[in-house]
C-alpha cells in the first residue's frame, strides 16, 4: 500500500487506524479535508487527529467505511452496530457527515 | 450512517453530553479562532491549520446555536478582505489591472473554497433551516458588491474589456487566455452579472462599431468584396465567442453584425452596378453567390431579395432568349440556348444556394413564365428532339441521350400547350419514320415513355400507334412480297400503311403516279384488301420517297434519293426534253405550293441541281420551263435530293397547323364540361371555366371564350340548360 494512498486516523486516546483513502472518503467530511485546495495540515501529514472520538467508536467508524464501499459496490450484508455504542456512532456520523 | 439515515432525520441530536458549555465566553473565542484562520487563509498561511480543529470549532459553535455569530462574523471578515483586495487591484496601473483582478479572483476563490469546507457544517444545517445564503454564494456576492460593482474598478473593468475587443477588432493580438478568466469571473457571478456589466455595453458598441464599418465598406467596395469582409467579420465574431465569451453571447453578437452589415445594406448589396447580383450571375460567380446565400439567408427577408432579383433578371434575359427575332432564326440553337440557361442557373442552385427548394421553384415559375411568351416554343422544342433524333445523337452513349431527352422533357413540363407540341412531335416523328431517319429505336421509344409518364396514355397513345403501324407494315411487305414471286427480290415498292387518325395524314392529297408505279401499287392495292376486308386505303403520296437510277446525257449515272413528287416529276423527263411549269403541273397534278418546293430542290440548289430551267432564277415562276441538266455531276454514285425536311413551318403551315390545333381542342373542352358537369350537375359559370382550366392544364391552358363557346354549343345539343332563375347557373340533362 503505497503513503499516498492511505490515511491516519487517530482516536482520543491517541490511537491510530491506517486506512485507505478510498475508505475514509466514505465520510464527506475526511475528504473535504483531504481534498480541499489549501494545504492544511492534514492534507500534509496524511493524518486526522479526532479529540472527540474514542478508539471503540473510531475502529466501528474504521469498519463502516469499509462495509460502505462493498455495499455500494453491490455487496449487500448487515452492518451490525451494539446497542451500547449507537448514540455515540450516530453523533460521530452526523460530525463525519457520513 | 446510511443504514441509520432514516432515524437520524427524525432524531434531534444534541450536543456531546460531556461537552455541554458553561464557559460564557466560549462563542467568543471559538470565534477568534476561526476568524484567526479566514485571516490565514487570505494570507496564504494555512499549511500550519488544523483541518479538524477548524471544522470541530464550527461545528460546535453551529451545535450550541452560535450559528447566526459565526455567519456574520464570516460575513464581516470576507468583506473586511475584500476591501483590502479591492484597494490593490485599484492601485493596479495600465495593463496590469485585469492581471491583477484575475490574480485576486483565483485567490479569493481558493480561500472561498477553503472557507466553506471548514464551515461546511454550518452550510450543511444552519443555512438551510434559516434560507440564508450558502457559503460559496455569499462569497461571490460579496466578491461582486465590493469588487467588480466598487466605484473605481466597475466602469475601467467595463472599458478596459471593450477597448481589448476593439483592439482584437483592428487587428491587435491580445490575451486572450486572461480575456477568458475575466469574462468567466463574470459569468460565476452569474448571467446577470455578465449581461449587465458587459455583454449589453458589449452588444451596443458592437453595434456601433459595425455600423460605421459598414458604412465605410459600401462606399469603397463592390458586393463581392463586401460579402467577403462581412463573412470575415462575422467568422471572428463567432471565434471569438468560443475563445472567451458565453456561448449564449454567439446570437446576440451574430445578430448584431447580421443586423448592421447585412440586412441593413441587404438591397444595396443586391443591386449593386457592376458587381451586384446580376453580374454575378451573369459571371457564374458561384463563390460570391454562395457567400452571398449564406448571409443572406441569416436575415430575415434575405433570401427572398435575392430570389426577387433572381426572378427578374432571369425572366429579362428569356424574354430576350425567346422573342429576340435574331434568335429565331435556328430552333435548335433556340432550344440549345434555353438548356444551356436552364443549365447554368441549376448549377448555381445547386453548388450556390444549396439545392434550396424556393430557388428552385423561382427558376422553374421564370422559365415557365418566358418559354411560353413564344408561341413557337412547342414548335421548336419538338424540332430540337427531331434534329437530335435524326443525327444529333450518332455515337454519343445510352446515358447521354438519356440525360439529353431528360433535360428536353424538363422544357416540356414548362409549356402550357403541350398539345401543339404533340401536333407538332407527331408531325416530325411520321417524317423520321417514313424516311428511315430515325438514329435509335430505344431513344424514340424512350421518349414517348417519359412523354407517357408525364401526360397519361392518352397523349401517347396515337405516338405509339405509329410503331405499330411502321411494325405491322413490313409484315404486311413481308407477306406482299411472299404472295408475289414474280416480283423478284428487289422491292421496287415498299408501302407503309398508315391508321388514319394516328398520322398526320392530310386526306384527298395525291397525284399522278407514273404508269410504272400505279400498276405496281394496284397490285398491292388488291393484296392488301384481299387479306383485309372493310378497309380503305388511300396513297399520301406526300409523304414517300424514291430511289431512282439515272443516266445523264454525259453518261453520269447516279442513284438519286427524291421524294415522291419529285420522282414524278423526273419520270417525265424519260419522254420529254423540255417541260414547262404548266405542264408538270398537269401531268402530275402535284398541289402548286408542293410542286414549286419540289421543283425548287431539283433545280435551284447548287451542286444538286439535276434539272436546269428558264430563266435561271431562285424562285420558281409559273411560266419558267425545264430541262434535264446534261452537265450534272456530283462526286457521289448516290445523291440526296433535299427532301421537305423538317424546317420551321411557314406562316401559312404555322396558321393550319394552329387551326387544327384550335379544332382538336374543341372536343376535349366538351368531354372536360361534361365530365365536370355530370358529377356536379348544378354549377355557375366561373367554376364551371375554373374547373375546366384545371382539368386540361396538363395539355394546354384552355381560353375562357372557347370554354364559353363550347358551353353554349353543348346547351343547344341538349347536354345543359341554364338555370330558368340564376341564369348564370348551369344544369346537366341526363
Amino acid at each position: 500500500m503505497k503513503k499516498e494512498d492511505t490515511v491516519k486516523l487517530i482516536s482520543a486516546e491517541g490511537f491510530e487506524f491506517v486506512i485507505d483513502k478510498e475508505a475514509a472518503m466514505v465520510s464527506q467530511t475526511i475528504r473535504n479535508m483531504l481534498t480541499s485546495p489549501g494545504s492544511f495540515a492534514e492534507t500534509e501529514h496524511g493524518e486526522v487527529t479526532f479529540p472527540e472520538i474514542s478508539t471503540t467508536i473510531l475502529e466501528k467508524i474504521c469498519q463502516y467505511f469499509y462495509w460502505s464501499l462493498q455495499y455500494s459496490r453491490g455487496k449487500e450484508t448487515d452492518f451490525h452496530i451494539e446497542p451500547e455504542l449507537t448514540l455515540e456512532l450516530m453523533m460521530a456520523a452526523n460530525y463525519l457527515h457520513t | 450512517m446510511s443504514n441509520n439515515n432514516q432515524k437520524k432525520r427524525n432524531f434531534q441530536i444534541e450536543a456531546f453530553r460531556h461537552r455541554v458549555v458553561v464557559d460564557p465566553k466560549y462563542a467568543e473565542k471559538t470565534w477568534k479562532i476561526l476568524e484567526h484562520a479566514i485571516h490565514e487563509i487570505y494570507n496564504h498561511n494555512a499549511s500550519g491549520l488544523s483541518f479538524e480543529e477548524l471544522y470541530r470549532n464550527a461545528y460546535n459553535m453551529v451545535l450550541y446555536k452560535f450559528g447566526e455569530k459565526l455567519y456574520l462574523g464570516l460575513m464581516e471578515t470576507m468583506t473586511r478582505h475584500l476591501v483590502e483586495i479591492s484597494k490593490s487591484i485599484e492601485a493596479a496601473q495600465g495593463g496590469l489591472f485585469l492581471e491583477e483582478l484575475n490574480r485576486k479572483w483565483n485567490d479569493h476563490n481558493k480561500a472561498l473554497q477553503m472557507i466553506r469546507d471548514i464551515l461546511m457544517y454550518m452550510d450543511r444545517t444552519y443555512i438551510p433551516s434559516t434560507h440564508k445564503t450558502p457559503v460559496h454564494e455569499l462569497g461571490l456576492n460579496l466578491w461582486r458588491d465590493n469588487i467588480i460593482h466598487s466605484e473605481k474598478i466597475q466602469t475601467r473593468l467595463l472599458n478596459t474589456l471593450l477597448e481589448l475587443v476593439y483592439r482584437e477588432r483592428t487587428g491587435e493580438v491580445i490575451n486572450r487566455g486572461l480575456m477568458r478568466n475575466i469574462i468567466k469571473m463574470l459569468m460565476d457571478l452569474g448571467s446577470s452579472v455578465y449581461e449587465e456589466d458587459f455583454e449589453k455595453p458589449f452588444l451596443a458598441i458592437s453595434a456601433e462599431f459595425y455600423k460605421g464599418e459598414a458604412q465605410k465598406f459600401i462606399e469603397c467596395c463592390d458586393c463581392g468584396e463586401y460579402l467577403k469582409k462581412a463573412e470575415r467579420r462575422l467568422n471572428e465574431e463567432m471565434e471569438r465567442v468560443t475563445h472567451y465569451l458565453d456561448a449564449k453571447s454567439e446570437t446576440k453578437i451574430t445578430n448584431v453584425v447580421e443586423k448592421e452589415m447585412i440586412a441593413n445594406h441587404m438591397q444595396r448589396l443586391v443591386n449593386m452596378e457592376n458587381s451586384g447580383l446580376v453580374n454575378m450571375l451573369l459571371d457564374d460567380r458561384y463563390e460570391d453567390l454562395g457567400r452571398m446565400y449564406n448571409l443572406f439567408r441569416r436575415v430575415s427577408n434575405g433570401l427572398s431579395s435575392i430570389r426577387e432579383v433572381m426572378t427578374s433578371h432571369l425572366r429579362e434575359t428569356g424574354k430576350q432568349l425567346v422573342i429576340d427575332p435574331e434568335k429565331l432564326k435556328d430552333p435548335v440553337d433556340f432550344v440549345q440556348r434555353l438548356l444551356d440557361e436552364k443549365d447554368k442557373y441549376d448549377n448555381i442552385i445547386s453548388s450556390a444556394f444549396n439545392n434550396d427548394k424556393t430557388f428552385q421553384n423561382a427558376l422553374n415559375s421564370s422559365f415557365e413564365y418566358f418559354i411560353n411568351l413564344n408561341p413557337r416554343s412547342p414548335e421548336f422544342i419538338s424540332l430540337f428532339v427531331d434534329d437530335k433524333l435524326r443525327k444529333g445523337l450518332k455515337g454519343v452513349s445510352e446515358e447521354d441521350i438519356e440525360s439529353i431527352l431528360d433535360k428536353v422533357m424538363m422544357l416540356f413540363r414548362y409549356l402550357q400547350e403541350k398539345d401543339v407540341f404533340e401536333k407538332y412531335y407527331k408531325q416530325h416523328l411520321a417524317k423520321r419514320l417514313l424516311s428511315g431517319k430515325t438514329v435509335s429505336d430505344d431513344a424514340e421509344r424512350s421518349l414517348i415513355v417519359k412523354l407517357k409518364t408525364e401526360c397519361g396514355y392518352q397523349f401517347t397513345s396515337k405516338l405509339e400507334g405509329m410503331f405499330t403501324d411502321m411494325k405491322t407494315s413490313q409484315d404486311t411487305m413481308q407477306d406482299f412480297y411472299a404472295h408475289h414471286p414474280e416480283l423478284g427480290d428487289t422491292r421496287t415498292l415498299v408501302v407503309q400503311v398508315l391508321t388514319t387518325g394516328s398520322w398526320p395524314t392530310q386526306p384527298g392529297v395525291t397525284c399522278n403516279l407514273p404508269a410504272e408505279m400505279s400498276a405496281l401499287c394496284e397490285k398491292f392495292r388488291s393484296h392488301y384488301l384481299g387479306t383485309h376486308t372493310g378497309r380503305r386505303l388511300s396513297w399520301q403520296t406526300n409523304m414517300g420517297t424514291a430511289d431512282i437510277k439515272t443516266v445523264f446525257g454525259k453518261g453520269q449515272k447516279h442513284e438519286l434519293n427524291v421524294s415522291t413528287y419529285q420522282m414524278c416529276v423526273l419520270m417525265l423527263f424519260n419522254n420529254a426534253d423540255r417541260l414547262t411549269y404548266k405542264e408538270i403541273e398537269q401531268a402530275t397534278g402535284i398541289p402548286a405550293p408542293d410542286l414549286k418546293r419540289c421543283l425548287q430542290s431539283l433545280a435551284c440548289v447548287k451542286g444538286k441541281n439535276v434539272l436546269r430551267k428558264e430563266p435561271m432564277s431562285k424562285d420558281i415562276g409559273e411560266d419558267d420551263a425545264f430541262f434535264v441538266n446534261d452537265k450534272f455531276s456530283s462526286k457521289f454514285y448516290k445523291v440526296k435530293i433535299g427532301t421537305v425536311v423538317a424546317q420551321k413551318e411557314s406562316e401559312p403551315e404555322k396558321q393550319e397547323t394552329r387551326q387544327r390545333v384550335e379544332e382538336d381542342r374543341k372536343p376535349q373542352i366538351e368531354a372536360a364540361i361534361v365530365r365536370i358537369m355530370k358529377s356536379r350537375r348544378v354549377l355557375d359559370h366561373n367554376n364551371i371555366i375554373t374547373e375546366v382550366t384545371k382539368q386540361l392544364q396538363s395539355r394546354f391552358l384552355a381560353n375562357p371564350t372557347e370554354i364559353k363557346k363550347r358551353i353554349e354549343s353543348l346547351i343547344e345539343r341538349d347536354f345543359l340548360e341554364r338555370d330558368n332563375v340564376d341564369r348564370k347557373l348551369y344544369r346537366y340533362l341526363a
